[in-house]
């Protein structure tokens, strides 16, 4: 029997592809490519404008962008950039610059832009909101930007040049801010107090450990006994001897005993000496809380004009610090965080490559800009830069800057292609009107007007040599109401108000960690010379108020200290004195009669 | 909530829909790429038109999607360590300046240390989690499946109106 075969279902064939949904797919693509095409002006702006303030360290700002792939440029309107060092001012303003770029390198993620024109640039205009983003932050948050990381360094660079500042115009030469427990004599004061009982204690302990009286009494006995012994009475004269003996131990134990005492009390008198030499530097601290400073010229200088010299070393420091973060030398691969997004940002490695092109070129700029733009006459000025790359050793040169016009010569170079990165930058600008600036610690403002300033600075690796010279012969000074209430503010007011002639020169050089500062202006001595002559006697008066105001805080702590250090010390001495002279008395008289008894008869 | 909602009736839907454990396993373990690494890469719109395109559920690459972000979000830091790990071994140097300098690579933003990171993660769970995933579905679908196809839950998931939108895309 034969069955018939069992048709056979055809298995249905699995299909891979879905092809149906090919249509909706490219559709999906259409329409990202139409949003993008409709957006990219909007998404590049705002790109641009976040990682501008990234870089920056303070916000950018771009009323409009446009890019034109096909020509290959891009226009960028109304580029602002705020200061990030003053909250209401821009660092610059462009009506224009149109950037040439290359279409190619995109693809890889590199912006190679070949020329830009500025057109009306404007520094140091005012704005109405505060602009910075990294002189907000500490700096040394988990995520900080490298912007505020510099800003952070910059200001820590900065804050070690804070010289003590003058309070004399105002008059108050005050240490109400004295804490005694920053004082450094009491708790001195207190360890020693602890240190005496414990030496008296310890004195004590080892006098009564002595133990004379048993051996005083016993040679008492035997000198009686003696007194009355003949010379045959061999067992008194053993027992004088023996007596004699015992007493010279006893003496022994006496010095013994004196020998620790001294080193004990003079441990003590060193801890006295101690109390002495904390008072000194507790004098120290509390004249540091006055903050006055020498009287010498150059002292004068940083003190009157150190925190404002400053200043420029600051901001051309952190820019310069900037670039060398974002243009660092060698091809190694770098790090830095990663794009903003709701996920963690990471961080993006670059791995530069020989031969291949950089991640950012700008290859040249032509720059067109105003100084006094809102003056009658605005002066018009024309700049250049070339080689501006995010790395220099690909590009194989420096990157360059200048600047120059009626009044203007500028110019910097920032060498990064080999492994020490070398800075340098000069300015030189007259004819513009300098920032007013206040006088650290005194209530008085310097409008230097139009003047002249220059800039320099030479950042080799870590060493640094800087200048900063600002000359005018149309400076007005200004001071508060109070100023001339006091004799000192007077004096201040009418040594500088007459001067209209101020050269300030500020010099900064060595190593980035540990520079030095030197600052000079053809006001110092003239401003010494009378200070020396009226301050000096207050000067003087404020630092024996400041020893009053020590001593008082420190006198019911020390005084009875050392009443008790020279109480243990005369104790001391005295016990052991007196039952050294008993001992010597006995001895002595013990010697005495046992030679009267061991006297031969022909020698009596 | 209307996001847990459409999860629930994603994930049943999915479950009980005609396509095989191996359609349904590869849609979710597609969608965990998705969900595991940051979204907006040109890596993701490859691993989309793949969920398209290929013959697998798209709706199980919807369900992976929404299962992994927490998870995603939640492994954040391994991921940057591991991304971190990569990109700066010796060995590896090469082969990330090389892709680097490449064009079009660049963009995948292969060099983000949370990027490569996750994408690593998410390459090595694939397989682990299309087997697990097909297996967990056989095994449903033979066990209790047809109980719960038979519940007024399942009916009130199926008259959903984001159902009907689901089934647009069912395989």
């Amino acid at each position: 029997m034969t069955t018939s075969p069992q048709p056979l279902t055809p298995r249905p064939r699995f299909k891979i592809f879905r092809w149906r949904a090919v249509g909706p797919l490219l559709v999906l693509f259409v329409i990202l490519a139409v949003l993008w095409w409709l957006f990219a002006d909007t998404i590049a702006r705002r790109e641009t404008q976040r990682v501008g303030t990234v870089i920056m360290g303070a916000k950018v700002e771009i009323q409009d962008l446009h890019i034109n792939l096909r020509a290959g440029d891009v226009t960028i309107r109304g580029l602002t950039i705020a200061s990030p060092h003053e909250p209401f001012k821009n660092l610059l303003q462009a009506d224009e610059l149109v950037a040439e770029i290359d279409v190619v390198p995109l693809t890889e993620k590199k912006l190679i832009i070949d020329r830009i024109a500025a057109n009306g640039l404007r520094f140091g205009t005012a704005r109405t909101t505060d602009g910075r983003v990294a002189a907000k932050s500490d700096g040394k948050g988990g995520g900080a930007s490298i912007a505020e990381r510099v800003m952070a360094e910059t200001r820590e660079w900065a804050s070690q040049f804070q010289v003590p500042v003058l309070q004399l115009a105002t008059g108050k030469l005050s240490i109400d801010s004295l804490d005694p427990r920053r004082l450094s004599t009491l708790p001195a004061a207190a360890a020693l107090a602890a240190r005496a009982d414990s030496t008296q204690k310890a004195l004590q302990a080892a006098y009564q450990g002595l133990n004379l009286g048993p051996t005083i009494d016993s040679a008492t006995a035997t000198l009686e006994k003696l007194k009355t012994a003949r010379a045959t009475d061999l067992n008194t004269l053993n027992q004088g001897r023996l007596a004699i003996e015992q007493i010279k131990r006893a003496t022994d134990r006496v010095t013994a005993l004196e020998r620790g005492a001294k080193a004990g009390l003079a441990g003590l008198q060193s801890g006295l000496a101690g109390l002495d030499s904390a008072r000194l530097r507790d004098y120290a601290f509390a004249k540091s809380l006055l903050k006055l400073p020498s009287l010498d010229a150059p002292a004068i200088g940083s003190a009157l004009f150190g925190p404002v010299a400053v200043k420029p070393f600051e901001r051309v420091l952190y820019y310069t610090q900037l670039a060398r973060r974002y243009m660092p030398p060698g091809l190694l691969p770098r790090a830095t965080t990663g794009p903003q997004r709701v996920r963690r940002a990471g961080e993006d490695v670059r791995f530069p490559k020989e031969q291949a092109l950089p991640g950012f070129l700008l290859r040249s700029a032509e720059l067109s800009f105003l100084l006094r733009p809102n003056s009658d006459q605005p002066q018009r000025y024309a700049g250049k830069l070339s080689g501006l790359t995010s790395d220099p050793a690909l590009y194989g040169r420096p990157m360059l800057a200048s600047a120059s016009g009626p009044q203007l010569s500028a110019g910097a170079m920032l060498n990064h292609l080999r492994g020490v990165p070398v800075d340098t930058a000069g300015a030189t600008v007259g004819g513009i009107p300098l920032p007013a600036f206040d006088i650290p610690g005194l209530p008085l403002r310097l409008t230097p007007g139009d003047g002249t300033t220059q800039l320099g600075l030479k950042l080799d690796g870590d060493t640094i040599h800087a200048m900063f010279a600002l000359r005018t012969t149309n400076a007005k000074w200004s001071g508060d109401s109070g100023i001339r209430n006091t004799t000192i503010g007077d004096v201040i007011w009418r040594t500088v108000s007459g001067i209209s002639n101020v050269e300030l020169e500020a010099r900064i050089s060595g190593e980035l960690h540990k520079p030095q500062l030197a600052v000079r202006s053809n006001l110092d001595q003239a401003i010494a010379s009378r200070l020396r002559a009226i301050v000096g006697e207050e000067v003087a008066a404020a630092e024996r108020q400041v020893r009053e105001r020590v001593d008082a805080l420190v006198k019911e702590k020390v005084d009875p200290v050392r009443a008790q250090v020279n109480t243990i010390q005369t104790q001391a001495q005295a016990q052991i004195a007196q039952q050294r002279a008993r001992l010597d008395e006995l001895q002595k008289q013990l010697e005495q009669r046992m030679r009267e008894l061991t006297r031969l008869p022909f020698q009596r | 909530m209307f996001g847990l909602i459409k999860l629930i009736q994603s994930l049943v839907g999915a479950l009980h829909s005609e396509g095989t454990p191996g359609q349904l396993a590869a849609g979710i373990a597609l969608g965990s790429i998705l969900g595991l690494t940051p979204l907006v890469n040109i890596h993701n719109a490859v691993v989309f038109a793949a969920l398209v395109l290929l013959n697998v559920s798209f709706a199980g690459g919807m369900l992976g999607w929404a299962l992994f972000v927490p998870i995603g979000f939640i492994l954040d830091p391994l991921f940057d360590w591991l991304g971190h790990a990569l990109l700066l071994a010796p060995s590896l140097r090469g082969l990330w300046t090389s892709l680097y300098n490449t064009p079009i690579v660049p963009l995948t933003n292969f060099n983000n240390t949370v990027v490569l990171g996750s994408l690593a993660f998410a390459l090595l769970l694939f397989l682990p989690l299309f087997f697990a995933t097909r297996w967990a579905v056989t095994r449903y679908r033979a066990t209790i499946g047809e109980r719960v196809r038979q519940s007024k839950f399942y009916r009130a998931v199926m008259a959903s109106k984001v159902y009907n939108v689901y089934r647009m895309f069912q395989p």
